[in-house]
């Protein structure tokens, strides 16, 4: 089956499974651990971790603000709701449901080491892209810097759903039928070519905050009108990100260039906010999710 | 002193950009569309060009592809409220070096045109933390894929300054003479990425920048220029043998802060003025025009009283019988001129020289009004002198 063939089967199952609310992502398997592990030592670190743990792991930060916020929608004046917000209307009850509900779900872990590291990076470029954009807002004193690491987080929660049904798929080619897999760069291909249907489709039924909507749109750009939006704190974050080799998958590098440089003066980000920002990005994230 | 250029259809604009470049202590000429900007690149050499996207007749871009094609390789701040991706990745190709969105803030615009002239470079690649140098290129993309830089000749800058401090470059820049160009670095990184770039004639090395062992980047600076003079930048401790410790480390000179007006001259002499301040060629002698405040002119008389006995003696040695002394604008006020003219008159005599005077006409009243050097010969150009000589 072509790349494109199956990008568009895929996304057919997805849309239909996110609109009849059946959509079920398993956790990654060191999100799974932690949770375990919180869960062992009592109550009490399951609410002092709760909102670690959660800060790691995209969908189920997904999860968390559906459960928690349900249709309770912050509009554009409003301060958008982070995790805390989250955990907080959640409860300690409600939070260990989660966790307990995010590790009955067995992951299946792709047997194509390139695979499984191409995911593996793709989690990571979601919390350094968190990072950063929490980090940008911060250093320019803005107030909604959790609601950045937030939808920074969150920015491209189509590409876990999406690998979720790919490994499905790969389990039941490799093991059911015995047959070969495809490889990895079509793998992300397909991927790239379906996550952000997906992101919508799903931000829109789950009703996430109006932040983060914004940053699943297709080919995002500054807000002009806003220099410190989460927005715009975003696509400089997603662009450093890309810039500084925490990404998976084709780049424009002259792009890239182009929405770093027109960054640093929209939002304000002088030389020296930059390299603290940048320094060690790589050497933090890597590894997390080993 | 640098010379920048303003290109913008806007007046205000224009205005604005001028007010901030002069304020920075900098030239500056206007244009106000790219036919104009070219015609004033045609005509002189500009240091820096800040220019506009939208404008009528031709556009920024337009006018950066035709300065590029012609080989003109002046740095460019695009200042502008374009911020359409395709339109900056277009303009970082044609090789502008940083870019600011209108509405901007005068601080960075001066910061951006500081960091342009000082040679920090600009632009994102320079400033992103990585394990490669540039930053490393992300999944997919080919290292090198970066806008292309000037690959041209070796520039060659007077004075190297490295130290954390910002105001210390400020303060340096400003008591270093104007005729001699200075770079800038408050980091190791960017010192070395310009000593890969630009020929240095002086480096001087603060020996306090955190986290940076200073004596290891001077000698890495000095694998990349052999024929520079280090210099430490120091505070003065206790140590009984600070300047001798600093000097087996490497350093052939120490600059000790706070250091004052003085003391930078003093130190500069050592390494510029014989080349530049007083110059000679055969037999006839040249003096630096005088630039700065009223009151170092006291300074600049004395240091060229210190210099012309060398050169006297050299120009003797080589047996020519009369020196003509060109002193092209020299400031007149007082009697220094008249003194030092006495003075230089007297050694040029006791090593068998007779002297002539080339300069301007005001020189010349001066000659007369003085008992002393109204018999010393005068003349308006080089050319009467030497046939007056013959």
């Amino acid at each position: 089956m072509s790349s494109d063939k199956l990008a568009t089967e895929l996304k057919s199952i997805l849309l239909k499974r996110i609109q009849s609310d059946q959509l079920v992502v398993p956790t990654i398997p060191s999100v799974v651990q932690k949770v375990q592990e919180a869960l062992r030592e009592g109550d009490q670190t399951v609410a002092k971790r709760a909102a670690e743990i959660l800060e790691q792991d995209a969908f189920l930060a997904a999860r968390a603000l559906r459960a928690a916020l349900g249709s309770t929608k912050a509009s554009s004046g409003q301060k958008q709701p982070t995790l805390s917000d989250a955990v907080t209307k959640l409860g300690p009850r409600g939070v260990k449901g989660l966790l307990i509900e995010a590790t009955a779900q067995k992951v299946f872990v792709s047997r194509d080491g390139e695979i499984a590291n191409a995911l593996r990076r793709t989690w990571e470029h979601s919390v350094a892209v968190g990072t950063l954009a929490r980090d940008v807002l911060a250093l320019s004193g803005h107030a909604d810097s959790d609601a950045a690491y937030l939808a920074g987080l969150l920015h491209d929660i189509g590409k876990p759903v999406v690998a979720s049904v790919l490994l499905e798929a790969e389990r039941q080619t490799t093991e059911l039928y015995n047959r070969p897999w495809i490889p990895c760069a079509e793998w992300v291909e397909v991927i790239a070519k379906t996550h952000r249907a997906v992101g919508v489709a799903l931000a829109e039924k789950w009703q996430l905050p109006e932040g983060v909507v914004k940053c699943l749109q297709e080919n995002l750009d500054y807000d002009n009108a806003d220099r410190t939006s989460i927005v715009n704190a975003v696509v400089f974050a997603n662009a450093l990100a890309k810039k500084t080799g925490v990404y998976v998958g084709t780049v424009d590098a002259d792009d890239i260039d182009a929405i770093v440089m027109i960054g640093r003066s929209l939002i304000g980000v002088n030389d020296e906010i930059l390299r603290t920002l940048t320094k060690g990005l790589k050497d933090r994230v890597d590894g997390m999710f080993d | 002193m640098a010379t920048i250029l303003t290109v913008d259809d806007s007046r205000a604009v224009r205005t604005i950009v001028s007010k901030q470049v002069k304020d920075l202590g900098f030239e500056v000429d206007e244009a106000e569309d790219g036919v104009l900007g070219l015609a004033k690149l045609a005509e002189c050499q500009f240091d820096l060009v800040i220019l506009d996207v939208t404008m009528p007749n031709m556009d920024g871009p337009t006018m950066l592809g035709k300065m590029r094609d012609s080989g003109n390789t002046t740095p460019v701040i695009m200042l502008t409220s374009e911020s359409k991706r395709s339109i900056i990745a277009g303009a970082m190709k044609s090789g502008i070096t940083d870019y600011i969105l209108k509405p901007f803030k005068p601080e960075e615009l001066r910061n951006k045109i500081l960091s342009v002239l000082q040679g920090a470079g600009g632009g994102a690649e320079d400033v992103v933390a990585s394990s490669m140098p540039g930053g490393a290129p992300a999944a997919g993309v080919a290292a090198g894929a970066s806008p292309a830089r000037d690959p041209g000749a070796k520039q060659f800058v007077d004075v190297m300054v490295v130290d954390d401090m910002e105001n210390v470059h400020k303060r340096l820049r400003g008591m270093v003479p104007a005729h001699l160009s200075m770079n800038g670095f408050t980091s190791a990184q960017s010192a070395l990425a310009s000593a890969r770039e630009k020929v240095y004639r002086v480096i001087l090395v603060d020996t306090e920048i955190p986290d940076v062992n200073s004596t290891v980047l001077a000698q890495q600076i000095k694998v990349l220029q052999p024929h520079a003079a280090f210099v430490a930048l120091a505070l003065r401790t206790t140590a009984p043998e600070q300047t001798k410790d600093l000097k087996s480390q490497g350093f052939s000179e120490v600059l000790y802060k706070p250091f004052t007006q003085d003391h930078v001259d003093d130190f500069m002499v050592q390494y510029f003025d014989n080349q530049d301040f007083l110059t000679s060629e055969d037999n006839l002698l040249k003096v630096a025009p005088f630039v700065g405040k009223p009151e170092r002119l006291e300074r600049y008389f004395g240091r060229l009283s210190q210099l012309f006995p060398a050169v006297l003696n050299k120009v003797a040695a080589a047996c020519y019988e009369e020196i003509i002394l060109d002193l092209g604008s020299v400031p007149t006020q007082g009697d220094r001129l008249p003194k030092l003219l006495v003075s230089v008159a007297g050694q040029a005599k006791e090593v068998g020289m007779s002297m002539s005077v080339v300069g301007a006409p005001d020189i010349q009243k001066v000659l007369a009004s003085f008992e002393e050097t109204k018999n010393i010969k005068y003349f308006a150009s080089i050319q009467e002198a030497r046939a007056g000589a013959a």
